[in-house]
């Protein structure tokens, strides 16, 4: 079953919706092999592969207009400057924001919390005022509070999840109080799928004066957001995550606020003019991009939205949300495995743990399938423990997965139960 | 490299029963070895007396390798003098690293785990106990931590 050509299984009326053998074919790597099989890209919630757009613009601009942007007059850095204004305009677009000041390229999402965290955050924390963020989330989302806390004196408290990793709305708010400063959420979990309901929390946290923070990075690649109409206050997202490039990444946050947000990080770009008895620092959003910013990064996250709005965010998940019903149904099958996240609505992200097979040389015995997927605590352990798991494996799809790779992973599943179970 | 070269006899049947997976009582030394990004945590304890290693055992959740690893390094640990085991971690290094060249006789039975080596990926899981024993030894004796 390993050697099964990698044609779709799932019948003519899918491919009608989304041609993913043609899309396939923008995606160099998918022609791969490892370990001597085709290789089945499963961890897709880690990093997703890029198509040839994303590719070919980035090196398009090395090889025609590579040059600083927001200094020269020459023609090049016009260019450059142009394309790296324009893909601010992408970002806005992508994310109906108000207006293109208020995009900040950061390196990611990290950078964006961590950004949130030191220049809107903590001039605002009083000791004994609270952050509250839920038991799903990512490490990113958790840990800059975390430091921030113990700066000031504040308390990180913690909304609870059900055992179908489902955040208790109720819980949330009870845990919030007058002295909630900001709440942190995560839009779609990395560890266990899980959508959260957005726009009903900024709800909840706007008839109380909370801003919300979301992180967006797993639900930009599968999600049409709307930022206005989730009604948050802070949108973070990743690139790498959404078909872009890694090391580049985006805050949204409202015009109003940022304006009254310092600066960060010191350097050039984010300056008006310096001299030794002071500085003046430049508009939003260049206060908060000191130094040289990455230009080519934000060329490929531009071409990786154009490609997104081309390609068609609606029917990427309905296919993908396909193979996360027909692998969910396939791996409810397999004996001693339990799959660890199952919300109503969720990503097509399934970590899952298989009796006396640790997650590790699953991991290792399902890659000389050819078939890549995580292990680990998914920067995620809070999930681990409350899950009572050390670690989960997890396949996490992308628009160019097959039902056929899909089979080609339940075999080596198969194999690593024989093994060692 | 077949999945088959690591996965070889000696440590399916190590990960299946492995010797002295158990609280060691009247442990004089122990340390406990986290792999975070792969979800391994050892608890290992030994008892030592005179400078010699007179019995160890190991604890916790870990993968087939780390566990295999783990319970042959219990069996080679005992009558071994402390000073003896930081070369023997040195030699265990070698063997992961140089695959083709044959290891050093001082290892035993757990030259058997030099096909390890041919997975990169997987070199720190066999090497996690043996960390986690020279620690407990390093810092002489004491509660886990």
């Amino acid at each position: 079953m390993a050697s099964v050509p990698p044609l779709d299984r799932a019948g003519p009326e899918i491919r009608d919706q989304l041609d993913v053998m043609a899309l396939r074919e923008q995606f160099p790597v998918l022609a791969r092999e490892v370990h001597g099989k085709p290789l089945v890209y499963f961890d897709n919630a880690a990093t997703v592969q890029r198509p040839l757009a994303v590719i070919e613009a980035m090196d398009d601009f090395y090889r025609r207009y590579n040059a600083n942007v927001h200094r020269g007059v020459h023609q090049l850095s016009v260019e450059a400057s142009e394309a790296f204004e324009q893909a601010r305009e992408d970002v806005r677009r992508f994310l109906n924001a108000a207006s293109e000041r208020e995009i900040v390229f950061t390196r990611g999402t990290t950078e964006a919390i961590n950004l949130v965290a030191n220049s809107y955050l903590a001039p605002r924390l009083q000791p004994g005022d609270e952050i509250l963020v839920t038991h799903m989330e990512h490490h990113a989302n958790i840990v800059p509070w975390q430091m921030l806390c113990e700066r000031t004196g504040a308390v990180l408290k913690v909304a609870p999840i059900n055992q179908r990793g489902e955040l208790l709305l109720d819980g949330l708010a009870e845990a919030i109080s007058e002295r909630t400063r900001l709440i942190g959420v995560v839009h779609v979990s990395n560890a266990l799928g899980t959508v959260n309901p957005v726009a009903e929390i900024c709800a909840l946290a706007a008839r109380q004066g909370i801003p919300v923070l979301v992180d967006g990075a797993q639900a930009t690649p599968h999600e049409v957001v709307d930022v206005q109409a989730l009604g948050c206050d802070f949108y973070c997202l990743s690139a790498h995550k959404m078909y872009g490039p890694t090391g580049i990444g985006a805050l949204w946050t409202r015009e109003a606020l940022l304006e009254q947000m310092p600066p960060w990080q010191g350097g050039g770009e984010m300056i008006n003019r310096v001299s030794f008895e002071g500085t003046s620092y430049n508009d939003i959003p260049h206060r908060f991009e000191a130094g040289t910013p990455n230009i080519s990064g934000a060329i490929g996250l531009a071409a990786a939205i154009r490609w997104l709005e081309e390609t068609g965010l609606e029917r990427m998940k309905a296919h993908e949300q396909r193979l996360l019903d027909f692998a969910t149904q396939a791996m409810s099958a397999v004996e001693g495995l339990t799959i660890i996240g199952q919300a109503a609505d969720k990503g097509p992200v399934i970590s899952f743990t298989l009796d006396g097979v640790h997650p590790n040389d699953l991991g290792t015995i399902i890659d000389h399938h050819g078939v890549a997927l995580r292990t680990g605590h998914h920067c995620a352990m809070p999930v681990m423990q409350f899950f009572g798991v050390p670690a989960t494996a997890r396949v996490s799809f992308a628009a160019y997965n097959l039902h056929s790779e899909i089979e080609v992973f339940l075999n080596g599943l198969e194999q690593a139960r024989q093994m060692l179970a | 490299m077949a999945i088959e070269h690591l996965y070889q006899d000696i440590i399916l049947d190590h990960n299946r029963c492995p010797h002295n997976r158990r609280r060691l009582p009247g442990a004089t030394h122990s340390a406990r070895g986290q792999d975070a990004s792969c979800g391994d945590d050892l608890l290992f304890e030994l008892r030592v007396a005179d400078g010699r290693v007179l019995e160890a055992a190991f604890s916790g959740d870990a993968c087939a390798v780390t566990q295999a690893s783990a319970s042959l390094l219990t069996q080679w640990l005992p009558g071994r003098a402390v000073d003896e085991v930081g070369l023997g971690l040195k030699h265990f290094r070698t063997l992961l690293d140089e695959p083709d060249l044959p290891g050093n006789e001082m290892l035993g039975a757990l030259g058997q785990l030099q096909p390890v080596g041919r997975f990169p990926a997987r070199r720190r899981n066999a090497l996690l106990p043996w960390r986690t024993a020279v620690k407990a030894l390093t810092r002489g004796a004491g509660p886990a931590g």
